[in-house]
This record gives structure tokens, C-alpha cells and sequence, in this order.
């Protein structure tokens, strides 16, 4: 019997350290009464005689008033349900004071037919009431917990609309305004209208067409549920809206560019490929070649982009590559091509700086000449 | 017969002493406000409109947790009493003098004496009389105190 008892007890202890702290007492949403709690035991210590406190002391002290407050209420509650009713009574109360104070023992608990009216428990606190000195509480406590009013659902029936059909109860939330999705179906219409009539238009126009259209509409539609959704639908779609990468692209000519500048090296190789030329005999200068490109592009045409091919694969030259020849092959061009002054000095433009390189290092030649001419002098 | 009127009595007498005593309770205001103590009642879900029996709960528990402390305290003196006696013995020895002195060196006075000045509520004394009541506590020891410093010396 002994061992059977210990054993339960070494269960039961085991039991309580595996199980996690009581929520009822011990939760982030009790901190408020948990703190009133340690405030009032504190100030009871107080006056008791303590002048001062272990915290843990006076937390698990606080901790054990408040599930003394619990279990009256809950032996109380149980009596009243017990004689059919909802509401405590004083007798009630009377009762539950008993069930805790039985372990300790209180005067007249022993008799049979005592009545609760003239129980010992309440003598006692008659009596500590007549001799505790009167101690206010340090603070002044609000009614809690706080009761937070409900966010409206925006249902049909707050609304005051009829929802449509019979099938749809009131209290669910209401359908979007059809603004919203209605003018899709009328863009759609048309569409349809216009690829039957005139069946000339190109495609490209078309979709074109029915692109922007749809473009405008979403912009609508993200506008109307910013008006009327929460901020969280609104912050979304205007998040998408700005986003440059989510836009339509541009067709070529829609926004103007700055010409492209050919960088040196490309140059340099269309010098090349021009002595090349020279030797064949085609005659082909530079701004020839690329002409018609950059005339496509200033103008802008949808349809340049088959022609530019067109142009580059006719007139484009066999290259030969020729390494370390460059600066050479300039001077060699100025020498034979009369032909084309004006380009010739359009392709020094580009090597201009080049020109201005070589001016230095002459110089620097010069410089070297002189100083050695001094120094063997 | 002689009983009855006599009960009667008697019960006339408890209803009139428990009504005047509820009445009573609306002057004194017990240490525990009544908000906190409605909450744990709305808590354990006992429903009450009347102001008097939230007061009775209140001062109910204000007598539990004066009796609490006020066993916790007399275990507090009883056991400064039995330090006191033997410090005096203490206060003889060689090595406990050194102690003194190194605590001193660093600012801190006598720990002997400390104690008679403040009484506090520790979990040694608080475990012993919620023990009493029937609320058993277990706490994990604390190695490092004075307490085991003085023991040292002996």
C-alpha cells in the first residue's frame, strides 16, 4: 500500500514537470490581473510585518491568492448549478469557502447539522475583519478585460442591399461594384466587331489595340478597389501598377532615343574593311553602309526592322582581319580615296582622339631628340 | 418545544449577524480590488450582480494570504533567532574575522548583521507554511548565498 502510494506520487510528479506551465494563470493575456495581484499580496505582506520580498517569493505567493479567487468561484458556480441555478448565492459562496478551508479546519466543522448561515468560516472572517487594520489598494483599477469593438464584415445586410438571388444570405459580405468587371465585356465586343469588318488591318495594329484597351482597364479596375477595398487590396495593385517591368513595352519610335555613338573598335574595323574594299575595287565608304540604318531608326518605322536586315545582309562586306595595322592603314586611305573627302573627315572625327595621341608622342620624340642632340653636344 | 423557539432564534440571530456583516463589508474596502477578483470569477464562470458577495470573496482571500505571510514571518524570526544564537560563537573564531575583513575590503558590511534588520519573504519560509495549508512547493536549490559562505567557517 505504502510503495503504491509513493509510486502515484513519483507519477504525479513527473506528470506535473512533463506537463507546460497552466495557461489559465501563467499566459501573456493574464500579465495585467498577475501584476494587480502582486501589488495588493505585496501591500498585505506589508502590513503584515515583511519589509521586503524574493520575487519569486512574491510571484508564487500572488499566484496561489488568484487560484484561491478561482477555485471559490468555481466550487460556487458548481453548488449553484447543483441547485438548478445560473446566479450565485451567498450561501454558495458560504460552501465553497469550506471546501478550501477543510483541510486547515474551521469551528463547527465537525457538527452534522450545521447551517451554513452560522458557519464557522464566516465567524472567522467576521473576526479578521474586526481586527485587520483598513488597507486601500495602491492603485486605481480599471474595469478589464477591455472589450474591443468588431471590425465590420461589410455584409449585404449592413449594407442595405438586396443580395441578388434568393440563394445568398444577408450576412455575407457584398459582391464588388460591376464597374469593376463590366467593361471588359465591352471591349471584348468590339473587338470582334472590328476583326469581323475590316479584315484589311493588319494584325499587329489589332492586338496592339486591344493591349492598350486592356491596360486601361486594369488601371480602372486597380483605381475603383482602391477607392472602396482595404488598404491592404489598394497598397497591392499599386504596387503592380508602378512597376515598370509589369508595363507594356514600347514599340520603336514611341519614345526618342539618342543615337547610338559606334564605339573605336568597330570603327576600326570598318576602316579595315574599307582598304579591303579598295583593293577589290567596291568602292563601299563607311556611312554607306551604315546609312539606311540610322535613317530607320530617326524615322521609325514599324516595318524598318525587315528592311534594316535587308540592307545589312546586301551590303554587308567580307571582313579579312588585319591585327596591328590600323593607325597604317589610315594613312594609306587618306593617300588613295579622294572620292570621299567629306566621309573621310566624318571617320577622323571618330579618330580624333587618336590623331591627338600621336601629336604628343611626336612631340615627346621631339623632346628626346633635342635633349639627346644637347647631351652629346 | 423549548428548542424550536430557541433556534429560531438562533437563526434569526445568524441571518441578521451574516446580513449586517455583507452590509458591513460595503464600508470596509479590502486590500484586493474588486476588478481583479471579478475576473477570476468571471473566469471560473460564477455569475454574481450582487457588489456584497464580490466583497466577501475579496476579504476572504485577504485572510488567506495574511495568514500565509503571517506564518512565513514567524519561520523568518524563528530562524534569525537560531543564526543570532550562534554568531555570537562565530564571532570568536580566527577564520570567520578574515571573512569579515575580505567582505569588508570590498564595501560590503557584515552579513550577520543584516539579518536583523529587514525581514524578508523568502521561498524557504514562504514553502514551509503554504506546506501547512496543503499547497506543496518545490523549488531548485540556490548554491550560491551567504548562508553557505558562513557554513564554510565552522
Amino acid at each position: 500500500m505504502n510503495n503504491g502510494c509513493l509510486e502515484n506520487r513519483k507519477k504525479e510528479h513527473d506528470n506535473s514537470q512533463k506537463r507546460p506551465k497552466s495557461y489559465k494563470f501563467g499566459s501573456k493575456s493574464d500579465d495585467f490581473a498577475l501584476a494587480i495581484a502582486k501589488v495588493a499580496v505585496a501591500q498585505l505582506c506589508e502590513s503584515v510585518g515583511f519589509q521586503g520580498f524574493h520575487l519569486s517569493a512574491l510571484e508564487t505567493l500572488s499566484d496561489i491568492s488568484v487560484r484561491y479567487i478561482y477555485s471559490i468561484g468555481k466550487t460556487a458556480n458548481l453548488s449553484a448549478n447543483l441547485a438548478g441555478r445560473v446566479e450565485g448565492n451567498v450561501f454558495d459562496i458560504i460552501h465553497g469557502l469550506e471546501d478550501l478551508g477543510s483541510n486547515l479546519g474551521f469551528s463547527g466543522a465537525s457538527d452534522v447539522d450545521r447551517c451554513v448561515v452560522s458557519s464557522g468560516v464566516v465567524k472567522d472572517i467576521t473576526h479578521f475583519v474586526g481586527v485587520s487594520d483598513f488597507i486601500p489598494f495602491a492603485y486605481d483599477v480599471p474595469g478589464f478585460p477591455v472589450v474591443k469593438e468588431s471590425a465590420k464584415t461589410g455584409s449585404f445586410w449592413e449594407k442595405g442591399e438586396d443580395p441578388p438571388g434568393e440563394h445568398i444570405p444577408s450576412w455575407l459580405p457584398a459582391f464588388p461594384d460591376p464597374e469593376t468587371y463590366a467593361t471588359r465585356l465591352s471591349v471584348e465586343n468590339e473587338t470582334m466587331g472590328v476583326s469581323n469588318g475590316k479584315k484589311t488591318e493588319s494584325e499587329l495594329e489589332r492586338v496592339e489595340r486591344n493591349m492598350d484597351r486592356s491596360l486601361l482597364n486594369l488601371q480602372l479596375r486597380f483605381a475603383h478597389n482602391e477607392n472602396k477595398g482595404g488598404s491592404s487590396h489598394g497598397s497591392g495593385y499599386v504596387a503592380t501598377e508602378s512597376n515598370p517591368y509589369l508595363a507594356a513595352p514600347l514599340h520603336v519610335g514611341e519614345k526618342e532615343v539618342s543615337s547610338v555613338v559606334l564605339p573605336t573598335k568597330l570603327s576600326n574595323e570598318v576602316a579595315l574593311r574599307n582598304p579591303v574594299h579598295v583593293d577589290v575595287g567596291n568602292h563601299v565608304s563607311v556611312l554607306e553602309t551604315f546609312a539606311p540604318a540610322i535613317e530607320a531608326m530617326k524615322s521609325g518605322l514599324c516595318d524598318s526592322d525587315n528592311v534594316k536586315k535587308k540592307l545589312l545582309y546586301d551590303q554587308r562586306p567580307t571582313v579579312r582581319f588585319k591585327i596591328g595595322i590600323g593607325k597604317k592603314s589610315l594613312g594609306t586611305m587618306s593617300d588613295l580615296n579622294s572620292q570621299n573627302e567629306e566621309d573621310l573627315l566624318k571617320i577622323a572625327s571618330w579618330f580624333g582622339n587618336d590623331n591627338e595621341k600621336d601629336d604628343k608622342k611626336r612631340r615627346v620624340e621631339k623632346i628626346l631628340k633635342e635633349s639627346v642632340e644637347s647631351s652629346k653636344e | 418545544m423549548n428548542h424550536n423557539p430557541q433556534s429560531s432564534d438562533g437563526k434569526h440571530d445568524d441571518d441578521s449577524a451574516l446580513s449586517d456583516f455583507l452590509a458591513s463589508l460595503m464600508d470596509y474596502a479590502p486590500t484586493i480590488p474588486d476588478e481583479l477578483v471579478e475576473h477570476y470569477l468571471a473566469k471560473s464562470g460564477f455569475q454574481c450582480p450582487d457588489v456584497r458577495l464580490i466583497r466577501l470573496v475579496a476579504v476572504a482571500t485577504q485572510k488567506f494570504v495574511a495568514e500565509v505571510a503571517s506564518d512565513a514571518l514567524q519561520h523568518c524570526k524563528a530562524r534569525q533567532a537560531a543564526v543570532v544564537k550562534d554568531k555570537r560563537e562565530k564571532q570568536q573564531k580566527v577564520i570567520y574575522l578574515c571573512l569579515l575583513s575580505f567582505l569588508i575590503s570590498f564595501g560590503l558590511s557584515d552579513p550577520l548583521l543584516e539579518q536583523d534588520k529587514r525581514l524578508i519573504l523568502t521561498m524557504d519560509d514562504l514553502s514551509k507554511s503554504l506546506r501547512e495549508v496543503g499547497i506543496e512547493i518545490s523549488t531548485l536549490p540556490l548554491y550560491i548565498s551567504l548562508h553557505v559562505l558562513v557554513s564554510i567557517t565552522k
